[in-house]
């Protein structure tokens, strides 16, 4: 009795996740990064003025773009998992509430719900920006994630399921013993490479004047008016982070389908 | 039959060519989000203070101008690339930015003013130490915050959004042109209630907002240096003062 592959979703939104073909010395990956690599270092080294002061200036807003991602990502795996359970639940009212969720996020761009959250809904209650900035991510890439996990939920055999109840499981248990920790190895891989989409979309996040990367960079550069330097190095800058995290994703990718 | 629409279309082209030749057209880029001098209106049109200005200095000085709404955030990089003409947009003439474009005679007086919340207790910019002022970004609003050690300054795209936040208790204060400041405080519904100026911020040195150009484009600038004098020697700029600035 053979293993069935595991059921890959691919998520077409992130950065290019090497595959394992890639075993050459020249790939993608390595030209982008050691390439992005040199050209921060070789700019900074031969233009000190102004590359090297950009990249003195921004660096708390790189702080500040890993902490509103980190704690995103973080949170809106829980909501998505919850968001996928509520999808599949057999309960009307779960389902429906779920699945409207999903709909409307889906359907509203997140630049919109930034500023809806911050600026519309904060004159009826106080709202601090950073907050605000995590509370949009969550909720906005918690419907994408629920879908992930209903995806990877649904393509567990269901004799998986069968199984388990037949041997006493009741359903909670069927959920969380079985099911969920077989469909993590086909839901982590899509999870990653919305890691790597949200760290981009937090540039969205400038808008509502809180100090990330890329407003950090427009600050330097509208007093300065160094634009071409300021936005080469905030692209470097980016292309560099979203490298390393997606060369993270490719290796627990991996690990997690050891039968390919 | 050829010949009669050959003829006709010479006769169009010189009758057409004179008509031409007679108005040079002005592209200005307006970053039509600060009220009262440049703003746009329920009718979408671009209206305000400088849009008069510049219109009445083009019928004196015989050129046309047109507006187009620019985010303030490239309005310069634009110059540069030479997207449009010429800046209109309340830019304050300052060392920095005379570096990269060449602005006109000045045509406005301007200072920057700090807008706080009507229970608010602060007077100047130092009471808010510690605290986050808001300004739009890249103004001179902004550089005056910086100016201050201790005050934390956030930037915002338009001023309006700083001004939201300023109301939703978010920023302690907002600084920007006294115009806009005064628009703000005094005349906008849902705005004017809950905001007052503290004070005007006096840095020394009087600053005063200028018509920007490409560095070296001498033909634009000197017509609009010709439409701003005109202006001035008639008393229009005095009217528009009246209308627009209460």
């Amino acid at each position: 009795m053979g293993e069935k592959a595991p059921v890959k979703i691919e998520v077409t939104d992130g950065a290019a996740i090497p595959e394992e073909k890639d075993s050459g010395l020249i790939t993608a990956w390595r030209i982008s990064f050691f390439g992005s690599l040199a050209l921060i270092i070789g700019l900074c080294v031969f233009k000190p003025d102004p590359y090297l002061e950009i990249l003195e200036f921004v660096p708390d807003g790189i702080r500040v773009t890993f902490e509103v991602t980190i704690i995103s990502i973080v949170l809106s795996f829980f909501v998505g998992l919850l968001t996928g359970l509520g999808r599949i639940s057999k309960n009307r009212v779960i389902n429906l509430i779920a699945s409207t969720y999903v709909e409307i996020i889906r359907g509203i761009p997140l630049l919109v719900q930034l500023f809806y959250i911050y600026y519309a809904v904060g004159s009826f209650t106080r709202i601090p920006p950073f907050f605000a900035a995590i509370l949009a991510m969550t909720i906005c890439y918690g419907a994408y994630m629920g879908e992930v996990f209903r995806a990877g939920i649904e393509s567990i055999d269901y004799g998986q399921t069968e199984a388990a109840l037949s041997l006493g499981f009741n359903k909670r248990q069927t959920m969380f013993y079985v099911i969920l920790p077989q469909a993590m190895r086909t839901i982590l891989p899509p999870v990653g490479n919305e890691f790597i989409a949200l760290l981009k979309d937090t540039s969205l996040v400038s808008i509502i004047a809180v100090a990330d990367l890329l407003r950090r960079g427009r600050e330097y550069a509208t007093s300065t008016f160094h634009y071409f330097e300021t936005f080469t190095m905030v692209a470097l800058i980016y292309l560099l982070i979203t490298l390393v995290l997606s060369k993270f994703v490719s290796i627990m990718e991996k690990k997690m389908t050891p039968y390919e | 039959m050829l010949k009669k629409v050959f003829l006709l279309f010479m006769v169009f082209c010189c009758v057409a060519s004179t008509a031409m030749a007679k108005k040079r057209v002005i592209v200005f880029a307006v970053d039509a989000t600060w009220p009262p001098m440049e703003f746009v209106n329920a009718k979408k049109q671009i209206v305000g203070f400088s849009i008069d200005y510049m219109t009445a200095a083009g019928r004196l000085a015989g050129f046309i101008p047109v507006f187009k709404n620019v985010a303030w955030d490239g309005i310069f990089a634009g110059l540069a690339g030479g997207n449009y003409d010429a800046i209109c947009s309340s830019v304050s003439i300052t060392e920095e930015r005379k570096k990269t474009m060449d602005f006109s005679i000045p045509y406005y007086k301007v200072r920057q003013a700090l807008v706080v919340p009507v229970n608010s207790k602060a007077k100047t910019l130092k009471d808010l130490i510690g605290k986050k002022v808001g300004a739009q970004i890249g103004t001179t609003g902004y550089f005056a915050i910086q100016r201050v050690k201790g005050v934390i300054p956030k930037s915002y795209d338009e001023i309006g959004l700083a001004m939201q936040d300023l109301i939703n208790g978010n920023l302690a204060g907002v600084v920007c042109d006294d115009p806009v400041a005064a628009n703000y405080s005094r005349q906008k519904k849902g705005f004017k209630e809950k905001l007052k100026i503290a004070s005007i911020i006096e840095t020394g040195k009087a600053e005063y907002y200028g018509i920007a150009v490409k560095k070296g484009n001498k033909a634009v600038l000197d017509l609009i240096n010709k439409g701003i004098r005109l202006v001035k020697e008639k008393g229009i700029d005095k009217q528009l003062i009246k209308k627009w600035i209460k």
